[in-house]
């Protein structure tokens, strides 16, 4: 028998309370280590997967139906104390705006610090230790001083690194990166992807990767879904993804992204008769 | 070797491309260090832009481009004027305007435009999208009426039935081709857009790029373009500048500045960006 997936997603549906649907019959996994790629455009509901998984749904959506188990345990089995008490144990978020993601008015060693006592247990120097030894391997220089800064004395790049320090310093086994780099520069994000890529390959984390960019998900990830308007569109290893393109939709993603090596390459926004015809099929499904 | 890094780093006077719009030479500009201030006396400066000569050749789109910090920011407001250097030319059409005070910028106001990064803090969230386009219009005695909205809304691929709405109730691309839509129906000579497609998702970005590139064609428009990805830009662009702590590095056609980077900034910019294909030693160097 193989071993249960970390992260297994099984026909998840979401919906606004009047019924419309967000995500519809979204299956997926994410075995340990793996990275997996949500993409799709703005609104397809990726970081509602992940928001589902972690327990951090927006009011006014709810899951309508369908199993997430984390480490082959459902967690629907539990109840709401204990299941969040179960993702904060395994699970960890690096979200897509550092700045507020971070209390302003604490001081960043307090923000690292405090869920690993609270959560997890630690005793406060060993947490203290976690903390600078963290934020050391997210090449920040001068770690000391940052822990006794605010958020605001930061740079962008920095508040990220800050954030994935803290995702990683209680050694989750599954993080949810919710578009960690769209708000960076590209010399910025390359780092910032580097170092997710070292800590997740040295500890072994899976990871759910959110992003519009079909760029990143090349480099980044070993499998891909691609979403739109909440129904995956495509499921498959990213190699097969780039050598192969299965579906008109991933085809376009693909072509809608810029690139300064072929400037002759077709670069268009996705076609607007595919949006019609993919969202009538879509609307089909929902009358049956 | 060394005489085409020479000729790349400075303005060409004998190449072919039309005469500049906007022509900048010896720009300095600093900004004091309010962090380092002592108690007494003044505040230490900082320099954000160390001499930079540039020109904006008219009818065509230059691309900014430099890493957080580089000064590209502020070098596109001085071009507007929203910032005044603290030495140095500006001229905007052989008028020279980088100490001009606010009464004599007023009636060139209408020609130096702005697409902001942000159209979520750029839109008034209390006005309809047809009176965030007429405003100004209205402001510069173009008239501003309704009709003259929606024919600007025409121009960005947004039907008339966008009037009425409100910013919160568009997506992100619909918001910037608003932004777009209230810069160009002032008709123009000279627009600044900053990062105006960095938050949007890669299929938003390619609409309004390709509509960018559409209107500026059609209206003769002279554009400079600010951005840290210079895929966007070579996609874009007729010329590209790379700006580093607040010095040009280099500058040219951009098919000559990506073909052959002069650089280790330029080719570092280029190896940062993610190109959508397989490269399993991306992240090796």
């Amino acid at each position: 028998m193989t071993p249960p997936s970390m992260l297994d997603i099984r026909n998840l549906n979401v919906a606004l309370l009047n019924g419309r649907p967000i995500l519809r019959d979204v299956s997926l996994t994410v075995a340990p280590g793996e990275v997996r790629a949500l993409v799709g455009e703005s609104g397809a509901g990726k970081s509602m997967i992940g928001k589902a998984v972690l327990g951090i749904l927006p009011r006014g959506l709810k899951v309508t139906s369908g199993e997430i188990l984390l480490e082959g345990q459902p967690l629907h089995d539990l109840r709401p104390a204990a299941r969040r008490r179960r993702v904060a144990e395994v699970a960890a978020l690096i979200p897509q705006d550092p700045l507020t993601a971070l209390n302003p008015v604490r001081r960043i060693g307090a923000q690292i610090v405090d869920p690993l006592i609270k959560i997890h247990g630690w005793a406060r120097p060993a947490a203290q230790a976690r903390a600078l030894d963290l934020l050391h391997r997210v090449h920040i220089r001068a770690p000391e001083r940052v822990m006794q800064s605010y958020p605001h004395e930061l740079s962008g790049g920095m508040r990220q690194r800050v954030l994935i320090a803290s995702a990683f310093a209680a050694s989750p086994r599954l993080i949810v990166a919710d578009e960690p780099t769209t708000a960076l520069d590209v010399t910025v994000q390359k780092q910032i992807l580097r170092l997710i890529r070292e800590l997740q390959q040295e500890t072994g984390t899976a990871v759910l990767f959110v992003t519009h960019d079909m760029g990143v998900v090349a480099k980044i990830s070993q499998q891909v879904s691609v979403l739109f308007q909440g129904k995956v569109m495509e499921d498959a290893p990213t190699q097969a993804v780039f050598d192969a393109p299965d579906h008109a939709y991933t085809r376009a993603l693909i072509a809608a992204t810029p690139s300064y090596a072929d400037p002759e390459r077709p670069f268009s926004p996705v076609p607007q008769s595919l949006i019609a015809e993919m969202s009538a099929a879509l609307a089909m499904e929902v009358r049956r | 070797m060394n005489a085409q890094l020479n000729s790349r780093s400075l303005p060409d006077p004998s190449s072919t491309a039309p005469a500049p719009l906007v022509s900048i030479r010896g720009l300095r500009l600093s900004f004091p260090d309010q962090a380092n201030k002592p108690l007494f006396g003044a505040a230490p400066r900082i320099e954000v832009l160390k001499g930079i000569d540039l020109d904006l050749p008219a009818g065509q789109i230059t691309g900014i481009v430099g890493e957080s910090g580089s000064g590209k920011s502020t070098l596109g407001r001085v071009m507007v004027r929203l910032l005044a250097p603290d030495t140095g030319t500006v001229l905007f059409d052989g008028q020279d305007i980088a100490q001009l005070d606010e009464a004599a910028l007023r009636p060139l106001r209408r020609d130096l435009q702005m697409i902001f990064q942000d159209p979520m803090s750029s839109l008034n969230p209390r006005h309809r999208v047809w009176q965030i386009i007429a405003a100004p219009l209205r402001r510069f005695g173009l008239g501003g009426t309704r009709v003259e909205a929606v024919a600007a809304l025409d121009k960005v691929g947004l039907g008339a039935d966008f009037a009425e709405r409100f910013p919160h109730e568009l997506s992100g691309g619909q918001r910037q081709r608003v932004g777009i839509a209230r810069a160009i129906a002032l008709e123009p000579r000279f627009i600044l857009a900053d990062e105006i497609v960095s938050g949007l998702d890669v299929s938003s970005q390619a609409q309004v790029l390709t509509l960018l590139k559409t209107l500026a064609r059609e209206m003769n428009l002279t554009l400079a373009f600010i951005s840290h990805d210079l895929s966007v830009i070579r996609h874009l662009c007729d010329r590209v500048v790379v700006l580093y702590h607040g010095e040009i590095l280099e500058q040219g056609p951009v098919a000559e500045v990506f073909a052959a980077p002069q650089s280790e900034i330029t080719r570092t910019l280029l190896a940062a960006i993610p190109l959508p294909e397989l490269d399993a030693h991306w992240f090796d160097d």
